[in-house]
């Protein structure tokens, strides 16, 4: 019986395709395995070397790279000499799929082994497995709960981000002079880096001694114009910098969203002598809701990773009341070294996140299909 | 050699827009304040012609010395190579190092003297550049993950545990000590600095220490003088050399003024800076913990018993906590580029600890308001000293317990165990390293911009200085304030354990907590003391105890 062509299985092909055999797969299949015992080989050999089980090896873990190169190359290979046709269009995706993998799936595996060990980059015994000690080390640290209880107040501020946001949109959206203008200005704050907001603003302008700010607060009749001395208002500070340095990017989300709304729905409303307020109310807030609730999940997203200006400014003070769970990890992982404590708090923070962000949407899209 | 010290001595030399202490009789004044210059030669050396021929290039006045330069006084540096190392012997051998580049200093000069070693050695070498911030997580990954990718490293003396101690490192052959003369390093710099067991591993580039930087103005006021007198306070209206003194000149400088500006006292560093604040602490702590009869003032040496909640160190804490409400504004989120640069430098408060930048900079820098009303004395001392091993405060017979806190210890460069496999490839790498850290090289290094400090006792003549253009005065009273530092009998001088930042880093998490009034300076204390043996535990304590003790050379 002869075999069928690809030609034969599949109508749509569009380029002449090669004729897959039993030949062709059979050494499709022995690439595959025999690229796979090779890499596997060559890691176990590796593994037992490290560990000092036996004496040859190589010096490094690259042949054990390049022999997963290898492999990866002979599994996108041998999906055409198996396939054909449709393994030449799995070559599109394989890429990117082995990418994916390499990239992200392995170290988040990885990452996870680390949060189970004790790890502390000057340890001389290395990394040791300690199952959930650094979980429950965790549960009693205070500073990893202080952080947590600080990404509340600062999610919650965001509500107060999103109304000022909502007003200046509304602003930039109407017809007001020099509208341009303002629109460009507003947006400097986002395009600057959150190192040069703390040192412009944090470092310089609230600076208690000469900062303009400080000068203006004296100004005023405030004596001791300080901004990062209580913990109050060093927590106060610290949002409204990170709120005039994302407040932009919120008001073009909801700009974007102002503009799109149906031009004769609001004609229609003014013919019907609705005042301003009770456009806003009935008709431009409930229409926005899709987009401000957008709006407001992606900026928690960029909240809960807030860090950098506290980093520089506050360092988390005074007395941990500025500290955020990110910087609070970034000084446990760098300045301590701790590896295997700071990989499992970054792991249970980005499950706290997931869940938070899981609830929210579903929350989200409830009311929305209410609203609907 | 700080850039702005240079800098200043150029602009000095050019017009005199500024004086430094008002010549002679201010330098004499300040040379007497900080008890003399007990450790700088006036004229113990005479300036061989090589060091003065070097010290030419490109001359104090006439700019910033460039690549030209640096490998001009490289190639005339080279005799102590050539006695050793034939031409062309390293034909073939490629090292690389790993080094800092900031400020565009440190590696890029190194860069240029070894330009000439190269040409003559036949060496090439491939550098690696780090700015300052990554330098720690990548060295720390490199140890930690066996991926040691350099055979000479620029790092600093606590990171001896790390590097030493974990065996990484080349032992310095007995020519390399030969050829740099290290019996020429100031006392803290000599062994057990740069050794490890017993065995040297070291060439120092560099040294550090905190000084004690004060106002003269303010202690010449006469109006001041007058309401100390008025108060009744003991003694006359000075300096203070000791911590107790501090507090109640502090104390009695709250409310009022000087110059028409509010008067306040020492500066208090209370926030943290990526561990290094921890040492401002430390400079208080020493007076009280640092007991002449022990070089341990952190950890007791049998068991890693932390001190850092002892009655001293306590003391040191609660002495910040008594200058609170003595402070400028804000001081609680004053880490210690503000007490140094925004403040002192700037004008505000009349005391604060530093390392020699401060120093330098307040007669330098454009930015300075303070210059030449800036003294310079070692750091106060103590009335009474708390002797761990008896847990009793004791009264020196000897008068107030002084500890200067010799805090970082300086840069030095380190040949790693990769070279040793390769006996070409060692003798280049040490071959190197000696040419950097040559006696005659040094002292271009420590006069012109670099980022080194002097660390030799050669580098305090001040005749070699003026002959290179600086005035007597600067010399004089910059040597000085580091010199009586550098050799104090009674130095402070941390352990070069694995990790100290580690524990540093947690103390300043734990002392922000204190100044802000979260719990009292015990509790504090004992926080950071539990923290310690956390992380000495998951260190290892046996071997820190061993690698502790071996720092200490007991």
């Amino acid at each position: 019986m002869t075999k069928p062509t690809s030609i034969e299985r599949d109508p749509l092909y569009v380029v002449a395709p090669p004729i897959v055999t039993d030949k062709t797969k059979r050494f499709g299949h022995i690439i595959v395995w025999g690229t796979f015992t090779l890499m596997f080989l060559l890691a176990i050999i590796q593994f037992l070397n490290t560990n000092e089980h036996i004496t040859f090896g190589f010096k490094t873990w690259r042949p054990v790279l390049y022999a997963y190169i290898l492999w990866a190359c002979a599994i996108g290979y041998s999906r055409v000499l198996i396939y054909g046709e449709k393994g030449k269009r799995t070559l599109f995706v394989f890429p990117a799929v082995m990418f994916i993998l390499s990239i992200v799936i392995f170290p988040m595996l990885f990452g996870l082994y680390i949060s189970f060990t004790d790890w502390n980059l000057s340890s001389i015994d290395g990394r040791e497995f300690n199952g959930l000690d650094n979980f429950y080390q965790m549960i009693s640290d205070p500073y990893y709960w202080n952080a947590l209880k600080n990404m509340i107040y600062y999610v919650l501020a965001v509500l107060v981000e999103f109304a000022i946001a909502f007003l200046l949109a509304l602003l930039l959206n109407s017809q007001i002079r020099g509208r341009k203008f303002f629109r460009i200005a507003f947006l400097i704050p986002l395009m600057l880096s959150p190192v040069a907001v703390s040192w412009m603003v944090g470092k310089s302008m609230l600076e208690q001694r000469f900062g303009p700010v400080a000068n203006l607060g004296r100004f005023l009749g405030w004596e001791t114009p300080t901004f990062f001395s209580s913990p109050e208002i060093a927590r106060l500070t610290m949002m409204c910098m990170d709120a005039w340095t994302f407040i932009p990017l919120m008001i073009i989300m909801l700009l974007a969203g102002l503009q799109a709304l149906p031009k004769e729905v609001l004609e229609a409303a003014k013919v019907d002598g609705a005042n301003k307020w009770t456009m806003f109310k009935n008709i431009i807030f409930p229409i926005m809701l899709p987009v401000s609730l957008t709006t407001l999940v992606i900026r928690i997203i960029f909240k809960l990773k807030l860090a950098d200006i506290i980093i520089i400014v506050t360092a988390g003070g005074p007395g941990g009341a500025t500290d955020s769970v990110t910087s609070f990890i970034v000084r446990e992982y760098r300045d301590r070294s701790n590896v295997g404590y700071g990989t499992l708090l970054s792991f249970v923070y980005l499950i706290l996140i997931i869940i938070f962000m899981t609830i929210l949407i579903r929350f989200v899209n409830r009311w929305l299909q209410r609203a609907a | 050699m700080k850039k702005s010290l240079y800098e200043y001595a150029i602009a000095k030399s050019k017009a005199s827009r500024r004086t430094f202490l008002k010549g002679a009789a201010g330098a004499g004044a300040v040379a007497a304040m900080s008890g003399g210059l007990s450790s700088v030669a006036t004229n113990a050396f005479g300036a061989s012609d090589l060091r003065s021929a070097i010290l030419k290039i490109p001359g104090v006045g006439v700019g910033s010395p460039g690549d030209a330069d640096w490998q001009k006084v490289g190639e005339m540096c080279l005799g102590g190579t050539k006695e050793r190392v034939k031409e062309g012997e390293f034909n073939g051998v490629e090292i690389s190092f790993l080094g800092l580049d900031s400020l565009n200093l440190h590696n890029m000069l190194h860069r240029g003297f070894l330009k000439p070693w190269e040409k003559y050695t036949g060496a090439k070498i491939k550098w690696i550049d780090l700015a300052q911030a990554d330098y720690n997580a990548r060295l720390q990954q490199s140890i930690a993950t066996g991926t040691v990718d350099f055979d000479i490293v620029q790092s600093g003396a606590p990171y001896e545990g790390d590097l030493c101690g974990k065996g990484l490192t080349s032992e310095m052959p007995g020519w390399v000590a030969d050829q740099i003369d290290l019996a020429d390093y100031v006392g803290y710099l000599q062994a057990p600095t740069g050794t490890w067991d017993g065995k040297t591993y070291r060439i120092s580039i560099d040294g550090d220490c905190h000084n004690f930087n004060y106002r003269t103005d303010y202690f010449e006021n006469e109006d001041l003088a007058k309401a100390w007198k008025d108060e009744g306070h003991s003694g006359n209206w000075e300096v203070p050399t000791t911590w107790q003194k501090v507090t109640e000149v502090s104390k009695f400088l709250k409310g009022k003024k000087h110059a028409g500006f509010p008067a306040y006292g020492y500066l208090d560093v209370q926030k943290g800076w990526g561990g290094f604040g921890f040492y401002f602490l430390g400079s208080i702590a020493t007076a009280y913990a640092k007991h002449p009869d022990s070089p341990a003032f952190l950890f007791e040496p049998e068991t890693m018993k932390p001190m850092v909640n002892n009655p001293a160190w306590v003391r040191a804490i609660q002495d910040v906590l008594d200058r609170r409400d003595c402070q400028p504004p804000d001081q609680i989120n004053a880490d210690p580029g503000v007490t140094g640069f925004s403040q002192f430098l700037a004008g505000t408060g009349s005391m604060v600890s530093w390392w020699g930048d401060v120093g330098s900079n307040a007669n330098t820098s454009d930015e300075s308001l303070v210059q030449g009303n800036v003294g310079f004395d070692i750091l106060p001392g103590s009335d009474d000293v708390y002797n761990w091993k008896t847990g009793k405060w004791e009264t020196l017979s000897s008068g107030p317990n002084y500890a200067p806190n010799m805090a970082y210890i300086g840069w030095g460069l380190y040949c790693m165990k990769t070279v040793d496999m390769d006996t070409t490839k060692r003798k280049a790498a040490w071959s190197a390293c000696a040419h950097i850290g040559g006696k005659d090289l040094s002292l271009w290094m420590s006069m012109y911009p670099s980022g080194f400090q002097p660390y030799r006792n050669s580098h305090f003549n001040i005749d070699e200085w003026v002959g290179a253009g600086y005035t007597n005065a600067f010399a004089s009273d910059y040597l000085a304030s580091e010199a009586d530092s550098y050799n104090h009998p009674n130095a402070a001088i941390e352990p070069r354990i694995p990790g100290i930042f580690q524990y540093y880093s947690i103390a300043e998490d734990e002392l922000s907590k204190i100044y802000a009034g979260e719990y009292d300076a015990q509790t504090g204390a004992d926080n950071i003391a539990a923290a310690w043996d956390k992380i000495t535990d998951q260190i290892g304590r046996e071997n820190q105890i061993k690698l502790y003790k071996a720092s200490l050379g007991l």
